[in-house]
């Protein structure tokens, strides 16, 4: 059985449909990989799964139980976790104390007080190779350690769902192969992925199948090499004389 | 367990014990200033939870204390009720106030969140005017205390029952959601932290405390008016000393009502409006040169230009 089932999902803005009828599965332990050009809606059908946008029509089932209509916090302690395009840090606080926040709360029946916490968002800091700005104010983090704490706090909420919403954005080659490195060794834990990038080269080795969006519609899904290739998606990204051209 | 961990503790106790037997010392004049003090500590510390750790900067806080003081008058005249049942009725009752108010406003950011409070503390000044209960206009007059060094012993414990919750807040978990809604709410509520519920707590703890205030005060000052008790420049007084002395920290608001009710005790024997100029060139100075306050500047015991030059970077003055 899929661990998370989404079901016609629709998010209208005023007459604008920003996601309409989206449906997809996601495997225990799977890759998703989520793509499409800008605007194409994929950080709004996030928002809508996680509860930070209420959803126009649709369901999203999580193993087996509704989402839809819950709040955010309780999504969250539900064990579905994700990371924002825009980073979010608590900048006054060290990046420490920012994933501390994540162990505090998160999924249910995480730690309770501070010095468990702290422990444990060691640990997360250690996985993630950020343990060395521990201390750092998040304010003076630069974009790729932004990325990683995102990805820590997230992290630190022991997910069982996790939305990488752009991780990759702004890295250069060798910290995408080891941001690549690093998702896969979260699906080794257990976690099961949904992974917005566009960073070709990273999605295609990170992702079990990839799904794509364009104008907020279900373009196409399917295994990595048949999607990337599929005309229609290359038109979609590049434009259909590109695409024509690509095919002559 | 090493020597460094235990000396501000011991530095504290000290500090409580000569202020527990000040009393007997100091002149009547200075007793009374030292309960004042307590009091806007006490407040400072109140808004301190509310505007320092969770960031809603509320400037109707005065309400809870009014609230109080009206809670305690009222049970003291017209009920009859002794001094250690009314006070802590005072405080109940400004936190359930608090908590109801809250629930609607505490919706609101930013700017419409300091009108919505505004709002409250002025139309809670209304209600009470037109109020047979409350004494209308004309207030109420307390009983004459026999023993005032009470007031004393039991501002200073409510002040150090409210510098202790400041102190649990800084180092557990409520508090760390508190600051998470501060630093970012969007965030705080996907990362699993109840954001309605954690806001409305701590304006209920913050009313709590203002309302214990305004109890002991009701007493004290021995006659209370809406005028006197709902004051705008009060929640103002609240705010420039905790933020002078550095929001979100445990002993900033302590720091900032000592220094700003010493210099305007001392100031407004000599001239009264000069101690309202104070207050406001308090306020344009702090925001300029030290938005974290005074105790962040003697914590990193460094005032330097860089420092200043940063700031004016950051918040684009």
């Amino acid at each position: 059985m899929p661990i998370l089932e989404a079901r016609l999902v629709t998010k209208k803005f005023g007459g604008l449909a920003a996601v309409s009828d989206i449906s997809f599965d996601l495997g225990e332990g799977e890759i998703l990989g989520l793509i499409g050009p800008n605007g194409s809606g994929k950080t709004t059908l996030v928002n809508v799964i996680c509860g930070a946008l209420p959803r126009t029509a649709g369901n999203v089932r999580f193993k087996g139980g509704e989402l839809m209509g819950l709040p955010t916090h309780e999504i969250s302690r539900l064990g579905v976790s994700r990371t924002f395009q825009v980073v979010k840090p608590f900048r006054n606080l060290t990046v420490l104390e920012n994933v501390m926040v994540g162990a505090l709360f998160g999924k249910t029946g995480g730690a309770r007080d501070l010095g468990t916490a702290r422990r444990e968002a060691e640990a997360v800091l250690e996985f993630v190779a950020l343990a060395h700005r521990a201390r750092a104010q998040a304010d003076g983090l630069n974009v790729p350690e932004r990325k990683r704490m995102e990805l820590a706090r997230a992290l630190a909420m022991r997910p069982t769902v996790l939305f990488l919403d752009e991780v990759m954005a702004g890295l250069n080659s060798a910290e995408i192969d080891a941001a690549v490195a690093l998702i896969k060794k979260i699906r080794g834990r257990g976690v099961s992925l949904i992974v917005i990038e566009h960073v070709m080269k990273a999605i295609r080795s990170l992702s079990d199948r990839i799904m794509v969006l364009f104008h907020g519609e279900k373009l196409t899904e399917g295994p990595p090499d048949d999607v990337l290739n599929n005309p229609e998606v290359v038109a979609a990204y590049l434009g259909r004389r590109y695409a024509e051209r690509a095919r002559a | 367990m090493n020597g460094a961990r235990w000396l501000p503790i011991a530095a504290c106790l000290l500090a409580l014990a000569v202020l527990a037997m000040a009393p007997a010392v100091v002149s009547p004049f200075m007793t009374q200033f030292l309960i004042n003090l307590f009091m806007l500590a006490v407040l400072a510390e109140s808004w301190n939870i509310v505007g320092g750790f969770t960031g809603y900067a509320s400037f109707g806080n005065v309400a809870f204390f009014g609230v109080g003081a009206y809670t305690t008058g009222i049970l003291l005249t017209k009920s009859g009720w002794p001094l250690a049942l009314a006070l802590p009725a005072a405080g109940a009752l400004a936190m359930l106030f608090a908590a109801l108010v809250g629930m609607p406003i505490l919706r609101l950011k930013g700017h419409y969140f300091a009108i919505a409070t505004l709002g409250v503390a002025e139309t809670m000044r209304e209600v009470v005017y037109n109020l047979e209960i409350t004494g209308a206009g004309t207030g109420l007059v307390m009983p004459i205390a026999r023993t005032p060094l009470l007031f004393f012993y039991v501002m200073l414990a409510i002040l150090v029952a409210a510098t202790l919750t400041n102190w649990w807040l800084s180092r557990s978990r409520f508090g760390y959601g508190l600051v998470a809604i501060r630093e970012d709410e969007d965030a705080a509520a996907a990362m699993g932290i109840h954001t309605a519920r954690y806001k409305t707590l701590a304006f209920a703890l913050s009313g709590a405390f203002a309302g214990l205030a305004g109890g002991v005060f009701a007493y004290w000052i021995t006659f209370i008016d809406p005028d006197g008790v709902f004051k705008v420049t009060m929640t103002i007084q609240m705010i420039i000393m905790a933020v002078f002395g550095g929001a979100g920290t445990i002993f900033g608001p302590l720091l900032g009502a000592l220094v700003l009710a010493s210099v305007s005790e001392l100031l407004s024997t000599q001239l009264v409006t000069l101690a309202e100029v104070f207050n406001g060139l308090v306020v344009i100075l702090v925001v300029l040169f030290m938005p974290k306050g005074l105790s962040d500047v003697i914590r990193r015991r460094s005032f330097r230009l860089r420092d200043v030059a940063r700031n004016f970077r950051e918040y684009r003055i």
